[in-house]
């Protein structure tokens, strides 16, 4: 069931046309993650769906009832629709108890503090619920902050990059943390983010924003394996781009014939792209590549390999990857992307 | 930039304030000059210093004595004077009026003003124990605006009539006027006073100043006020004799309107320098200066008077003594009850 | 426990016996006449006093907090045009002192005067201080949270109450005490407009009779209302909240429709505070012909200026010395000297000035009548105004931040002054510029204290309109303003700087 509907969503702010024509359906306890580079254009889109801002043209229709248009904005606080904000953004007034059940206030005594109590359980923070938000540290500031908006019930809650305040190890558990929390409050969400590896994992689908425009939208697999073009496939993963050109339906490059993903025309020239982990790299004397540089990250590792006039970059398993200097022979695994000139 | 801007102007408030300090210590503390200030004559002048710094400067002329001046409101420098006692720095007080000269006599607080300086001026414009000696003389006038009025009034009483309702203006918290209900008080009585005094309130506008009734006078916010004489001719001074559009008239038959009071000048500390000042405001030059400046009357005899007024025999004033106008708790009392303050 | 620093404790109690002065004046005077001081207590026109006195500083009080609070809620969260000059404008009266405001009023409406007169000046020129406090504290404010309440279903009013409200609420509330206390003390303006509150009561004591009893009297009256002043705005003050995090992004609030009410109603009070009182300054300066003494101009600029630099940097210091004391330490003790010195704040500065006056003839000559004791009744007077501004900066300074410093080996003394004193330093210096603007407009005790025959802006002003000669007093009065408008404008600046620092979405 279609929860959340934008349609020909637009927005400008003066000259400056920051979203263009968005078109948008959000299913009921799906997970949404707007990926996006910085000034694509994300925390605009959900401002807008919060209510914060009006859209220059365009409408957004909740459980089928319209809340936005280019004439009326239903005022956030009539929408039902929680937000996480980056940085939390605690009341530093309100203990951590009374942060959550802020939005509770209509709620009778007894089920307030039944919801209170769950939520402090769900977020792991029963011992913290009379603690003030100064004194908790960034993990838990985001775990209350999504528990506040979770509090009431709201049909849909929106995230604001909420991980990116935090440092890499504790983002990598609170995403798992946020996960759980989401799917044990049947809860509808968006996520905006400018982390790829954070939309993958996170959400049920990806939509990429690139100024102001939704360029592809699919599950986080989907998005991943089949980028629509040459800048999504760059922006997803890291990838080399090769030059190539097909022939009897394989693609002809400087590291030999590849396998292409999808259908592909006999005699187009274009760009193969990579990704980094298709490459398998054998050590081997006579190998075409020689190992020119290594940048190691534990469990694995990326290597720089010169084969002719061509660098490429591979991942490689960490702790056995090649040595710089040595010789070794290069093999994509797979299928690629050809992008056709 | 603007940052740096705001920083440095930050530094610099602290930098100025620091050289200010090193500024005012040397320039503003030094009381060790106990040698210059042993030969130096300190005036608490509650007279402005625009009326009389000029007479002072010619004392130092013709004298050589240096003088300070300490200029305030009259009753708080005999206030300052009381707290001080007998470890008062002032050698001379020269007031405004009787009264405040009266409440330091009564402390004991100034020296005999020394007989032939007594006897220079008629005894009604100097204090009956012989502390404080009269050195010019105003009177109080009915201030009028010919256009507006043209019958004039016989006595200050005529005032309360409905005829006058919204047409006077009178200063109530004005030293000058409250003195000249301590008169009414003393020679009428207090029923009669706080009959006028009510009709006050309802006839009369009030202000804070004589001179701001003469400036309404002028403009026409009023019709006629009550004000001391040399207001009227401070003013034509400024702007021109010619273009004044309000006169100055008086009561008949020793109306109490028509009070005369004096500025005085007492002695805090006897020394031969003190008496010489007092000696010097009732020669015939200083006389001069106050028959011509500051267009009040002469006291001593031979200084003719400058202003076109009757001469102050010839003033139909009434008979009291003016050291009876120190019961000024009372007329406040009575000022108070009627509402005018 | 933690022990305070020597210099700490010496500063503080020396502003206490400092502040006790006043106290122990009006105290000897009482004793001296009590049968009369008790009469004069209990007259019904005590009661009249009481309920007028009480009149005006609650409606100023309100009045002021809410054109304050309004203006800088405005101009800080709003998208209102010209948000940054309606700021300065608001800054403004800060720099007209308010007896200049007045006679600009009469001569302009010459029947301007009473109880309607006085409310509409004081007002005018006390919300200045709310404005100025509610801007800072409201800059600090992360508007995420804000939309994060309005997301959980709160109206805009409701989270102005629930949410930004508790936020501003401890500074708010002292800039409201500062305006109640200026309105029981003030006496210049009153005086001109004739309303009669405990204060001009007090003066006229002095001034129709001579009557140090009924003064003394009277003033004690008014000493108990200011406590009790003091006391509710202790009530309901509320905790300075530290907030450690950094400043969040800044929304601005789409005012739409509601901006064609904001704009001419911050424009009405700009034209009334400021417009008019500087506009019949031009009339007086244009209307009279007298010509500018320029030596008397100049020396009392000099006086001025260093006088107002001087105090402002003296009663800073004792201001953060207390602030310290009491709310890095949060000691009884501290508390209680903290509260005292913000007592004799309602004490017409007559009293002040003749209790020094008293104590300087008689028991310390060698500095009567010289800057010392100017500076003393100074720090007396407006020891509160630079505790105003200075408590919050220096409350807020994180607790961890000192616990860090010791832990890198350096004694607590020394982390006071090496890590609290430098951040809260931007407070400390804004409550040093408010104390130098408000003693460049002092003018009563700076009549009773100064050393002979030396000058300010203030005292020449007074000359020249004691005689009502305006056009002397325009060129005084202008450069009085341009001169307490430079701390002003300077504090407007003080308190919007987050505002550049933070993010425009």
């Amino acid at each position: 069931m279609t929860l959340l509907k934008l349609s020909g969503l637009s927005k400008s702010f003066g000259d400056n046309q920051v979203l263009k024509s968005i078109d948008l359906e959000l299913k009921s306890q799906e997970l949404l993650a707007v990926l996006g580079a910085s000034g694509a254009g994300k925390s605009t889109l959900l401002r807008l769906i919060a209510g914060f801002e009006r859209p220059t043209s365009g409408s957004m229709t909740l459980n089928g009832a319209e809340i936005s248009n280019s004439n009326k904005v239903l005022a956030p606080d009539k929408r039902n629709i929680g937000i996480v904000p980056q940085d939390a953004a605690l009341f530093p007034h309100l203990s951590v108890s009374q942060n959550i059940g802020f939005g509770l206030s209509k709620w009778s005594t007894g089920d307030k503090a039944a919801r209170l109590k769950h939520l402090l359980e769900l977020v792991e923070l029963t011992d913290f619920a009379d603690a003030r938000p100064e004194s908790l540290s960034g993990g838990q500031a985001q775990r209350v902050a999504l528990a506040r908006a979770l509090a009431p019930r709201p049909a849909l809650v929106l995230m604001d990059e909420p991980f990116s305040a935090l440092d890499a190890e504790l983002r990598a558990r609170l995403r798992l943390d946020i996960r759980k929390i989401l799917l044990a409050e049947g809860a509808t969400a968006v996520l905006v983010t400018h982390d790829q590896e954070e939309a993958l994992s996170l959400a049920d689908r990806v939509a990429v924003l690139r100024d102001g425009e939704i360029g592809q939208i699919g599950t986080p697999t989907d998005i991943y394996n089949s980028p629509i073009d040459i800048g999504i496939a760059t922006f997803l993963g890291d990838s080399v781009l090769v030059e190539g050109q097909v022939v009897k339906g394989k693609i002809s490059t400087a590291l030999g014939l590849l396998n292409p993903m999808g259908k592909v025309l006999d005699g187009d020239q274009g760009l193969t792209a990579i990704r980094y982990e298709n490459f398998y790299l054998l050590p081997n004397p006579g190998g075409e590549g020689e190992v020119v540089g290594q940048v190691f990250f534990g469990h694995d590792a990326v290597l720089e390999v010169k084969i002719g006039d061509l660098v490429i970059r591979a991942r490689s398993n960490g702790p056995f990857a090649p040595e710089v200097g040595m010789r070794v022979k290069v093999w994509v695994r797979g299928s690629v992307n050809f992008y056709a000139n | 930039m603007t940052q740096l801007f705001k920083k440095l102007s930050l530094k610099k408030t602290l930098a100025i304030s620091v050289i200010a300090l090193v500024g005012v210590s040397l320039s503003g503390c030094s009381p060790a000059d106990q040698d210059l200030q042993d030969s130096t004559l300190t005036i608490y002048s509650g007279r402005n210093e625009n009326l009389v710094q000029q007479v002072i400067d010619d004392f130092t002329a013709e004298t050589g004595i240096a003088v300070e001046v300490r200029y305030a409101g009259g009753a708080e420098l005999a206030a300052q004077i009381l707290e001080e006692g007998q470890n008062s720095p002032a050698d001379i007080f020269f007031s405004q009026d009787a009264g405040a000269l009266g409440s330091l006599s009564k402390a004991g607080l100034l020296k005999a003003i020394p007989q032939e300086l007594l006897d220079l001026v008629p005894s009604t414009y100097s204090a009956q124990d012989g502390n404080w000696v009269g050195i010019s003389g105003r009177i109080r006038v009915l201030n009028y605006n010919p256009e507006k009025v043209t019958e004039l009034p016989n006595s200050v009483f005529d005032l309360a009539g409905p005829q006058w309702q919204g047409r006077i203006g009178i200063a109530p918290t004005n030293a000058s006027f409250q003195s000249f209900v301590t008169a009414m008080r003393v020679i009428e009585g207090e029923e009669k006073t706080l009959d006028w005094l009510k009709a006050m309130k309802t006839n009369a506008v009030l202000f804070e100043k004589n001179g701001a009734i003469l400036e309404a006078v002028e403009t026409g916010v009023v019709d006629a006020g009550l004000i001391n004489h040399y207001y009227w001719y401070a003013k034509g001074k400024e702007v021109g004799m010619e273009n004044m559009k309000s006169r100055i008239t008086q009561f008949k038959d020793q109306d109490v309107g028509n009070l005369i009071n004096v500025a005085g000048v007492g002695m805090v500390n006897d020394s031969a320098s003190a008496k010489r000042f007092v000696e010097y405001l009732l020669s015939q030059s200083a006389q001069e200066y106050f028959a011509s400046q500051t267009s009040e009357y002469p006291l001593i005899a031979g200084v003719p008077q400058v202003i076109s007024l009757p001469a102050l025999e010839e003033v139909p004033a009434p008979k009291i003594d003016l050291s009876d106008l120190d019961s000024l708790s009372e007329t406040l009392d009575l000022i108070r009850e009627a509402g005018l303050i | 426990m933690r022990r305070p620093p020597f210099l700490v404790v010496a500063l503080s109690l020396g502003a206490t016996l400092f502040a006790s002065l006043p106290i122990g004046y009006l105290a000897i005077r009482f004793i001296e006449g009590l049968d009369k001081a008790l009469d004069e207590v209990f007259r019904l026109r005590t009661l009249e006093l009481l309920g007028n006195t009480g009149l005006l500083v609650l409606s100023v009080s309100i009045s002021a907090f809410v054109i304050g609070f309004s203006q800088a809620w405005l101009t800080t969260r709003s998208n209102i045009r010209f948000a940054s000059v309606f700021a300065v404008l608001a800054a403004l009266p800060l720099a007209i002192p308010s007896y200049v405001m007045a006679l600009g009023y009469i001569s302009v409406f010459p029947t301007f005067s009473g109880f309607f007169a006085s409310w509409l000046v004081l007002t005018l020129a006390t919300s200045p201080y709310v404005f100025l406090a509610v801007t800072a504290s409201l800059v600090r404010v992360d508007t995420a949270g804000e939309e994060v309440a309005r997301s959980l279903g709160f109206g805009r009013l409701s989270v102005l109450r629930k949410i930004t409200w508790p936020q501003v609420a401890p500074a708010a509330t002292a800039s409201v005490l500062l305006v109640a206390l200026y309105t029981l003390s003030e006496f210049g303006a009153i005086a001109i407009l004739r309303y009669d509150t405990f204060t001009r009561a007090i003066f006229n004591a002095y001034r129709g009779s001579f009557d140090r009893t009924a003064a003394a009297a009277l003033a004690i009256v008014l000493l108990l209302i200011t406590l009790l002043v003091i006391w509710l705005e202790r009530r309901y003050r509320g905790a300075n909240i530290s907030s450690s995090r950094a400043l969040g992004k800044r929304v601005r609030i789409d005012l739409g429709n509601w901006s064609w009410l904001a704009l001419p109603i911050l424009a009405l009070v700009a034209a009334l505070g400021v417009g008019l009182p500087i506009v019949s300054l031009i009339i007086w300066s244009i209307l009279g012909g007298s010509s500018i003494n320029w030596d008397q101009l100049l020396e009392a600029l000099w006086g001025s200026f260093s006088l107002a630099g001087l105090a402002g940097v003296i009663i800073g210091i004792f201001a953060t010395a207390i602030a310290f004391w009491a709310f890095r330490y949060r000691t009884k003790l501290g508390a209680f000297i903290e509260t005292l010195s913000w007592a004799t704040h309602a004490l017409p500065a007559i009293v002040v000035g003749l209790a020094l006056v008293f104590f300087g003839a008689n028991i310390t000559p060698w500095i009567y009548q010289t800057t010392w004791l100017l500076l003393i009744g100074y720090l007396i007077l407006f020891l509160p105004n630079a505790l105003a501004a200075i408590s919050s900066p220096v409350a807020r300074v994180p607790r961890s931040l000192e616990d860090l410093s010791q832990s890198l080996g350096t004694p607590a003394n020394r982390t006071l002054f090496k890590i609290v004193l430098p951040i809260a330093m931007p407070g400390i210096i804004a409550g040093m510029a408010l104390v130098s603007l408000t003693v460049l407009k002092e003018l009563p005790a700076t009549l009773l204290l100064r050393p002979t025959e030396v000058d300010t802006l203030a005292t020449r002003l007074w000359t020249a309109t004691e005689t009502l000669s305006y056009s002397q007093a325009a060129p005084y009065a202008m450069l009085l303003i341009m001169l307490a408008g430079l701390p002003a404008l300077a504090l407007n600046a003080q308190a919007r700087r987050a505002i550049s620092e933070v993010r425009e979405k």
